[in-house]
């Protein structure tokens, strides 16, 4: 990487890899999006069995992390087209499926890419994404996908995700600016993936997540969420299902 | 806060007087809240016509205007529940009219109570509604009635108002800050006025005013606005009909 400040480590680099990028997650999102059903059971796998596929980007000058990606690989033998509306949640459960039955892999999957605030703006997106994109190489996987979480959909929470995806710019490129990020580092945009993540909890616990009130059962707007979030008081049941947007970066 | 400290001033206490209570306005108001046409075209009139009717509270530590307050005089000889749907607008309009028709008034109506971002949190507010009412009863009226607005339906703009001024918070006091305060001093809920405030602007002007773009047309949530604004592409324009709540105090 030509930053020298910043490198590329993993856990097998750093021994106290763990330490580093301990609370990371914590800083980037939402409380709400730490409560993940399928994030929440599965997170351990990550370095349990795809270690090498975790990285953090390294502040040598601070000795902490500006940025870290998290990916694995999976069997997918169909149409790209035909990666399931489920993205993000198929995604990690398939990994793990895969992996237990020692299914032999073909496409690379990244479920996370997080700059930590600090670091934004500094030009460290484009190379958190040659990052991910050197993984697929170096694993010789043939692609990669992403179930990608466009980053200012949360302002736009009444637009509906297939619309807000052909969004543009006055210059013609991708109004998001991660879904920007990807597509001028090669990627293609292939659909949305409806229903990537779901949310899922009690009145109390949406209140406490969000430090809003929930008296009445209807929609409700979030701060960081990318629709409306649907609350039954009577099943005392809020439900958030995150839209993503399923992109491939071809090599 | 010392109580002392603060003292209630009328226009022509501060020969700067409209500048100051113009600076709160500036420092509390979403930027979009200040193209309501009807207030732009008649705001001179409060301090031509009403001029008794304006007043602010002033910190005499600091030396500067803590809250300010805008009311006028109108006359009104049916039921209040027929107060109308267009609330704010309306009354002011009605002010201005029957002050131009020589008809003596029976009623005042608040316009605003506005707390200095600085000072808010320290019960100023209700000394500012109870001010308000001194003055109409110094007229012999009987009522004060407002075109509340709701701050915090703003961070609920799905839920509709007629629903949300039910809502209420353990002391059984109804869960908006605003319509709470009103309602400690004595006031009750008469109804709300859903078109109470009227404001239109191009999209340009809607992208200039918030922090947002608009790319299609369809409904949009606006930081600060209590209920979803609706952008028209063809026309060029994005309307927002802000609800109130009409509240009256009896002097």
């Amino acid at each position: 990487m030509k930053y020298q400040r910043f490198q590329v480590i993993t856990s097998s680099t750093h021994p106290e890899y763990r330490n580093l990028v301990r609370g990371l997650t914590r800083i980037v999102w939402p409380e709400f999006m730490r409560h993940e059903a399928v994030a929440n059971e599965n997170w351990h796998e990550l370095l349990d069995r795809f270690a090498e596929y975790q990285f953090a980007l390294y502040d040598s000058e601070n000795n902490r992390v500006a940025g870290m990606g998290n990916s694995f690989p999976l069997r997918w033998d169909g149409a790209l087209d035909d990666l399931p509306d489920t993205g993000w949640d198929w995604a990690f459960t398939e990994a793990v499926k895969n992996h237990k039955q020692r299914i032999a892999v073909n496409t690379h999957c990244a479920i996370q890419i997080v700059i930590h605030p600090e670091y934004r703006g500094q030009g460290l997106s484009s190379p958190m994404i040659e990052a991910v994109r050197a993984v697929t190489k170096a694993q010789g996987l043939q692609k990669l996908i992403i179930p990608l979480r466009p980053s200012e959909k949360s302002k736009y929470p009444l637009i509906s995700l297939d619309d807000y995806i052909k969004w543009q710019t006055d210059d013609g490129q991708a109004f998001d600016p991660w879904l920007r990020a990807h597509v001028r580092a090669g990627a293609k945009i292939i659909k949305v993936c409806h229903t990537s993540k779901i949310i899922r909890g009690s009145r109390a616990e949406w209140e406490e997540w969000t430090k809003l009130k929930f008296p009445q059962s209807g929609r409700y707007i979030i701060p960081g969420a990318l629709n409306s979030i649907t609350m039954n008081i009577e099943m005392d049941d809020g439900l958030y299902i995150e839209p993503n947007v399923w992109i491939v970066h071809e090599s | 806060m010392d109580v002392n400290r603060f003292k209630l001033i009328a226009p022509p206490d501060l020969p700067n007087y409209r500048a100051l209570a113009g600076d709160i306005a500036d420092a509390s108001w979403p930027e979009f809240m200040m193209h309501d046409p009807i207030a732009n075209e008649h705001w001179h009139e409060l301090f031509d016509r009403f001029n008794e009717y304006q007043f602010a509270l002033f910190d005499t530590e600091n030396k500067r205007m803590a809250a300010m307050a805008n009311s006028l005089p109108f006359y009104w000889d049916q039921p209040l529940e027929k107060l109308p749907e267009t609330g704010w607008d309306w009354v002011f309009l009605r002010a201005i009219e029957d002050h131009q028709n020589g008809v003596t008034p029976n009623i005042q109506s608040a316009v605003q109570i506005n707390i200095h971002p600085d000072y808010q949190g320290h019960g100023l507010s209700a000394r500012m509604v109870q001010a308000m009412g001194a003055i109409g009863k110094s007229k012999g009226f009987r009522h004060l009635v407002a075109p509340v607005r709701p701050n915090q339906k703003s961070k609920y703009p799905l839920t509709n108002i007629d629903d949300y001024i039910r809502w209420t918070n353990a002391e059984g006091l109804p869960f908006d800050a605003w319509l709470r305060v009103h309602v400690r001093v004595g006031a009750n809920i008469i109804k709300p006025c859903h078109e109470a405030m009227f404001i239109r602007g191009s999209r340009a002007e809607w992208e200039n005013w918030t922090s947002l773009k608009f790319l299609q047309s369809g409904e949009y949530v606006v930081a600060g606005a209590l209920n979803p604004i609706r952008m028209n592409m063809e026309k060029d324009e994005g309307i927002y009909i802000e609800p109130n709540v009409w509240m009256v105090h009896e002097l």
